[in-house]
């Protein structure tokens, strides 16, 4: 009986320990930034890694973002950075993909990511644990279907199995105005497709760009319901300790954005004019 | 937020159509100054009614229709994130579509009685231009606003437009305390300046009464002590109190699923491994080719790939079978591969002798293997067993992946929606339940199945034996480690060696 208790106590102290430890760390992070608060002009942007961006997303998100064969990260959010990233004078860093979700604890915490790039809404919720810069695309909610699907309204669904991807606005839009339906969430969106697909989700809820291109190219047996009008504007996650590069690439993305390099990249991706000014 | 803003219409007051209204109205204005000429003024009373009347049916139907509600709704602000709990704040989204050919120069929402504002209570209001319906494009509305507890009311100053949406978000407002389904009401002036009653809303507002959870979370996230732990990042993160404390009922509906699918699903793999271990061990080529082709095809590929051709490739073969019973499909089949190899080498650690002694008795080979060897064996291979159960157990966290409600699923789910890892923590901790007490069942069954051997172990075995099974408590497949040990004593080592790859391999699967 013995061991259990030695247990139950060594793991309590080793709780006590990294508690501790980060408590420790935490206030001499403080102590550095009130003491040496100019000294650090060598890295002003606080980034991670000095003289590189290093951006995250699930990568898997058409036309703002997908791999292409070779597992690289091309479409309009990766061009629109490295084009800010060429105007910053930083090198452009895509890490390996992210889980959608995780996105915002990654970015509040710090040390991994300098932006997340993930065509993430600005909403009043993640607000409170990041900011965002400047918004770059305006967007909406989607409800995609087979095309043989029998449903045709958002009220056809309101007892059935949806589903979402994880952490994302379409899964809350879904929440609040399906309360009696199961929604189930994914990781990606390509694995809901998929689910969709199968039968296991009657209709999947995310944005509508990118449910327009899943429609058009890969998942032809698949239609967009309808499109939810919400007016929700992406924006780059920054760390709410960093107000230096937020700055930074807001004047980096308006400089773009009144040069026309925005438009130019934009009109590569989508047939309408951009709305962001 | 509020504005000083003043309407010349207060709210409530006069929401009936304006020919209602006249009705009402002019019999008391005109009622003392032609008291004489009462009945001729009857008349004509009834006959300027009628024509308005008339007028009014043949204008209203389509004005009527200006602005209909599309929907209203309160986002869930409780801990499972489900609930909306009047008295705490929430955001509620109003949305009503503009008709062609009209245009709306200003709204009134009124709010039911009891609600009540916050000090950061503001409004955002967006025009969805709706030109093509595939791409609705947002455009910020100038208007000027009052807002109370009562209602809302917006005066835009350019009218919203024709077949565009008005979508209305208030943040951090309160709605009643009482149980009960809500409804937002209002009225909204046309373009040419006409007063019209919203429609209704086609769904309710459901609010439920402050719950023991929320109200218990709500506590703990004012303690001191608290809110102390949570200014540091990564406690807050992972080891937020409140949100422990809120995980915690909500996990444990999917601790019952995910513990339902492996019990259902571990029996299951049994007679099935069974099966295949003695397909395994056949004189016939054919049933041996078989069952090597699936134990190691099960056994060399991850649990989570089976799991994504069951659920995503069967459906497309036109086979159909619910979400759960799959589930436990894929697990009894995923776990038979493995038990077959722990009996198979269960059944081949009895010694040869055994099986020759009772064929000298003139017993069957199916009367050996079932009166004789079966009985020997299920000893030995329990330890085993049951640190493969724990495997199948820990394993039901990988069909959250393709959308079966378990325990995994809760978690994301609520890790989505509250940017906070804590419920995860919690998960772990639901996990630990099961497996703690079965590590220690294991150690347990061990010490007896040492002693039942016959071998009294002297002190200082026991005391390696002890650090031995410590080892276990950290990763159930090395128990096998030890019992190996024990088996290279009795000069069984290779069967014990069969056993010891059986499970060596899934852990590099894993």
């Amino acid at each position: 009986m013995s061991v259990p208790k030695k247990m139950a106590s060594s793991a309590i102290a080793f709780m006590l320990a990294i508690s501790f430890a980060l408590v420790g760390c935490t206030s001499n992070n403080n102590n550095n930034s009130n003491s040496g608060g100019g000294s650090e002009a060598t890295n002003e942007l606080g980034l991670i890694e000095e003289g590189k961006l290093i951006c995250g997303s699930d990568c898997d998100y058409p036309p703002f973002i997908w791999l292409d064969e070779s597992g690289k990260p091309v479409g309009f959010e990766v061009e629109l950075m490295e084009a800010i990233a060429h105007d910053m004078g930083l090198e452009l860093v895509y890490l390996e993909p992210q889980n959608f979700d995780s996105l915002p604890t990654v970015v509040a915490g710090g040390g991994k990511m300098d932006l997340a790039v993930s065509s993430m809404t600005i909403t009043d919720v993640r607000l409170e644990t990041i900011n965002f810069c400047i918004p770059y695309y305006d967007s909406n909610q989607a409800v995609v279907t087979l095309v043989d699907s029998p449903y045709t309204s958002i009220d056809d669904l309101a007892e059935l199995t949806v589903g979402a991807q994880a952490g994302t606005t379409g899964y809350d839009w879904a929440v609040e105005n399906l309360p009696n339906a199961t929604i189930k969430t994914f990781n990606q969106t390509s694995e809901g497709m998929a689910a969709l697909r199968a039968g296991e989700i009657e209709a999947l809820f995310f944005d509508e760009p990118v449910a327009i291109e899943h429609v058009s190219t890969g998942y032809t047996d698949c239609q967009v319901m309808q499109v939810i009008p919400t007016g929700e504007q992406y924006g780059f996650a920054v760390s709410k300790d960093n107000p230096a590069l937020e700055a930074a690439v807001n004047e980096s993305l308006q400089r773009l954005i009144d040069n026309g390099t925005y438009a130019e990249i934009f009109s590569r991706y989508f047939d309408f004019e951009p709305t962001i000014k | 937020m509020t504005n000083n803003f003043r309407h010349q219409k207060v709210p409530g007051s006069s929401w009936g159509l304006p020919g209602i209204c006249l009705w009402q109205k002019k019999p008391n204005n005109t009622e003392e100054l032609s008291h004489e000429k009462q009945p001729q003024n009857a008349i004509n009373r009834v006959l300027v009614c009628l024509a308005l009347a008339v007028l009014l049916l043949a204008t209203l139907p389509p004005s009527a229709w200006a602005l209909t509600t599309e929907r209203a709704s309160a986002r869930p602000n409780d801990s499972s994130q489900k609930l909306v709990i009047g008295g705490r704040p929430t955001r509620i989204t109003w949305v009503g579509n503009v008709a062609e050919n009209e245009e709306v120069t200003s709204i009134t929402l009124m709010f039911p009685v009891g609600c009540s504002l916050t000090d950061d209570t503001y409004v955002k209001v967006q025009e969805m231009i709706m030109d093509d319906p595939m791409h609705p494009q947002r455009n910020d509305p100038a208007y000027s606003i009052e807002l109370d507890s009562t209602h809302l009311y917006l005066q835009f100053e350019t009218p919203i437009q024709p077949n565009n949406q008005l979508y209305i978000e208030i943040f951090n407002f309160c709605l009643p305390e009482l149980t009960g389904e809500y409804f937002i009401t209002g009225s909204y002036t046309d373009g040419p300046g006409r007063s019209h009653d919203l429609s209704a809303q086609q769904n309710p507002i459901v609010v439920v009464a402050m719950t023991r959870t929320q109200k218990l979370v709500d506590a703990i996230g004012e303690w001191e002590w608290v809110q102390s732990w949570n200014s540091v990042m990564f406690l807050r993160v992972f080891f937020n109190p409140a949100w422990f404390v809120a995980s915690i009922p909500v996990l444990f509906k999917g601790w019952l699923i995910s513990l339902l699918l492996v019990t259902l699903g571990f029996p299951l793999a049994i007679p099935i491994g069974l099966g295949f271990s003695f397909m395994r061990m056949s004189k016939f080529r054919v049933l041996r080719g078989i069952a090597s082709v699936w134990v190691n095809f099960i056994r060399g590929t991850p649990l989570f790939l089976q799991i994504y051709i069951a659920f995503f490739g069967l459906p497309l073969l036109g086979v159909r079978i619910g979400n759960y019973p799959l589930a436990v499909l894929v697990l009894a089949m995923n776990s038979s591969a493995y038990l077959a190899e722990i009996f198979r080498a269960g059944i081949q650690s009895i010694n040869k002798g055994q099986f020759e002694a009772a064929s000298s008795l003139g017993m069957t080979g199916f009367q050996t293997m079932f009166s004789v060897i079966i009985p020997q064996t299920i000893r030995r291979v329990i330890p085993t067993m049951t640190s493969e159960f724990i495997l199948l157990y820990k394993d039901t966290s990988l069909l959250s992946a393709v959308g079966v409600m378990e325990q995994m699923m809760y978690a994301k789910a609520l890790a989505n929606t509250t940017a906070n890892l804590t419920p995860y923590v919690v998960s772990a901790c639901f996990y630990l339940i099961i497996t703690l007490p079965l590590t220690r069942v294991i150690s347990v069954f061990e010490k007896r199945l040492a002693a039942s051997e016959g071998r009294a172990e002297p002190p200082e075995d026991t005391k390696a034996g002890r650090i031995r099974l410590g080892r276990s408590d950290q990763d159930s497949d090395k128990s096998t480690a030890s019992l190996q040990a024990r088996r290279s004593d009795a000069g069984e080592s290779a069967a014990a060696q069969t056993l010891s790859q059986g499970t060596g391999l899934r852990e590099s699967n894993d």
